[in-house]
């Protein structure tokens, strides 16, 4: 099972509303993937065992893992796009 | 009717809004299923937000109490930080019209050409109910307060099309401009200081590096190990330590409480947050359909920013800062706790305007901490009986709520100042409001726009 890790500036307000579409597109597309939320000040040692993370705000350096921009989720422009490009990196 | 308006009252926040948002939710075209899970949900959110504020004030309260006996330190005032903020704003009745009162005067400003910025952060529409709320209260008037919520409403979109063109070179966020109640304000004294700044040869060019102070203070950002911290902090001050044992089971207790509330009031706030997406969604489709096109910035929540590595360097630094001035600036109660994690908020669009300079950035910080205390202090009235009247009665005589966010924020704490004097104070604001806006429209919106003009035509 794949790991996701939404993050954002409070690890509630922006992440929730990405975390819903991000779940609800998963489970439409038939991929098992756990989802969790964070904000931005705890990664800094890093995001162990995810294999991506989507984020509404910059990530530190130290975030080794692959690194998808949620800010399309809040504008509502280039939605299929994002959700094309999560599905890419978690297909293989 | 008085008997009615006493049962809804009797009721509670956490009864009366399940049924608010479920009809909102069928008006948007919800199903009644859907509706259903999203009002019980916010109920939901309503009960963990208040065990929690109870769990917080229960621990921290006896121990802040002891700390101003010992010390004379008096930081009675918890503060309850903003996830209790939102929750108590939208639980009040200027709460419950907020959204669809925020929302009217957004559109009508559209309409008129007044801002260029649509805000779709429902979410953060809590910002205006705040204010609101206590302006109703304080005038014992809904109207007022309504009256309050949309000028507040007025003043945000004006303040984030002021800051878009710096907001959008900084962060490169195209069309997006981020009309945030915590975050704008601090906007208006950054200007003028950077404008300071320049004139002070060694502040110029000192410099600091964001990505180092991120990794040797990065602990300091992470709320449950500072909730751990400060816990026993305030307990050893509070309790002291000549009875190593009674003192050691307070000390350690208050510490894992701390930390749990630090770590579970904003879970509780993401219920609330659940519950509202099904609306916020219906309601963005319809204002979105009527302002297609690249013709408007799009409003956003201020986080997008946080993860800026000036930000959370500044913000990371200020925590120890914000602490020290609680406890230094006379006049001050408001013990820091849960905002503390929220100082990113504060400063986001200030960094922006310092262009990214930490040395200027955390000079702006502090004096606007110093200021945020003082204000949540005197707010901490107020706020204490708004959480009262939506149910949170965990305040108890003893000590008092407020927060920084938004307890501290300048203009809401200007809007319920001039509230105070009821129409005249209210008058007052809405001219000043609509002047601002205006100003902003010709001297800097109308000027952006020919500015886009003359780039697309080269």
């Amino acid at each position: 099972m794949k790991k996701v890790l939404i993050a954002c500036g409070t690890g509630i307000a922006t992440s929730t509303v990405v975390a819903d579409k991000v779940k609800k597109h998963l489970q439409a597309n038939g991929i098992e993937a756990k989802v969790d939320q964070t904000k931005v000040a705890e990664l800094h040692r890093g995001a162990k065992g995810y294999d991506l993370i989507v984020a509404t705000t910059n990530v530190p350096k130290t975030v080794e893992c692959p690194v998808v921009n949620g800010l399309p989720f809040l504008t509502g422009v280039g939605v299929d796009k994002v959700l094309d490009e999560i599905v890419q990196h978690l297909k293989d | 009717m008085e008997a009615i308006t006493s049962y809804i009252t009797d009721l509670g926040a956490a009864v009366v809004l399940p049924f608010i948002i479920f009809v909102f939710a069928m008006v948007l075209g919800q199903k009644a299923g859907d509706a259903l899970r999203a009002g019980l949900l916010i109920g939901i959110g309503f009960v963990g937000i208040n065990l929690v504020i109870g769990l917080l004030s229960n621990a921290v309260g006896p121990a802040a109490q002891a700390m101003a006996e010992n010390f004379g330190i008096d930081l009675t005032v918890v503060d309850v930080g903003w996830p209790a903020s939102a929750a108590i704003a939208f639980g009040t009745q200027v709460g419950a019209l907020a959204i669809p009162v925020g929302l009217a005067v957004n559109v009508i400003m559209l309409a008129i050409g007044l801002t260029r910025t649509l805000d779709i952060d429902l979410w953060n529409y809590w910002h205006i109910a705040f204010s609101g709320a206590l302006v109703a209260v304080v005038t014992d008037s809904l109207a007022l307060g309504v009256a309050a919520a949309a000028i507040h409403m007025v003043i945000l979109l004006a303040m984030a099309d002021w800051s878009q063109p710096l907001i959008e070179d900084y962060y490169g966020f195209d069309n997006i401009s981020l009309p945030h109640g915590t975050s704008a304000p601090y906007v208006l004294f950054a200007i003028p200081l950077n404008g300071l700044f320049e004139r002070i040869p060694g502040l110029r060019d000192w410099k600091a590096d964001p990505d180092t102070i991120q990794q040797r203070f990065g602990v300091l950002g992470e709320s449950t190990v500072l909730g751990a911290v400060l816990g026993i902090v305030i307990g050893l001050l509070g309790y002291g330590f000549d009875d190593p044992r009674g003192d050691s089971i307070a000390i350690l207790g208050l510490a894992i409480n701390l930390a749990a509330a630090m770590y579970l009031l904003p879970k509780m706030v993401a219920i609330l947050m659940e519950a509202l997406i099904p609306i916020s969604e219906g309601a963005q489709e319809m204002v979105r359909r009527r302002f297609p096109g690249r013709s408007v910035y799009i409003g956003l929540d201020s986080a997008i920013a946080i993860g800026s590595p000036a930000v959370i360097a500044v913000s990371l630094l200020l925590v120890p800062i914000t602490l020290a001035l609680a406890v230094i600036i006379p006049g001050n109660r408001v013990l820091p706790l849960v905002d503390l994690a929220t100082i990113p908020f504060i400063v986001c669009m200030t960094v922006p305007i310092f262009k990214g300079n930490l040395i200027r950035s955390l000079i702006g910080g502090t004096i606007a901490m110093a200021a945020t205390l003082l204000i949540a202090t005197a707010m901490a009235p107020m706020v204490t009986d708004v959480a009262a009247s939506v149910g949170f009665e965990a305040a108890t005589e003893a000590a008092q709520i407020s927060s920084l966010v938004d307890g501290g924020n300048p203009l809401s704490g200007l809007i319920v100042w001039l509230g105070r004097m009821e129409w005249v104070g209210i008058a007052i604001l809405a001219v000043v409001a609509i002047a601002f806006a205006y100003l902003i429209k010709t001297r800097v919106t109308s000027k952006r726009e020919f500015a886009d003009a003359t780039a697309e035509t080269n």
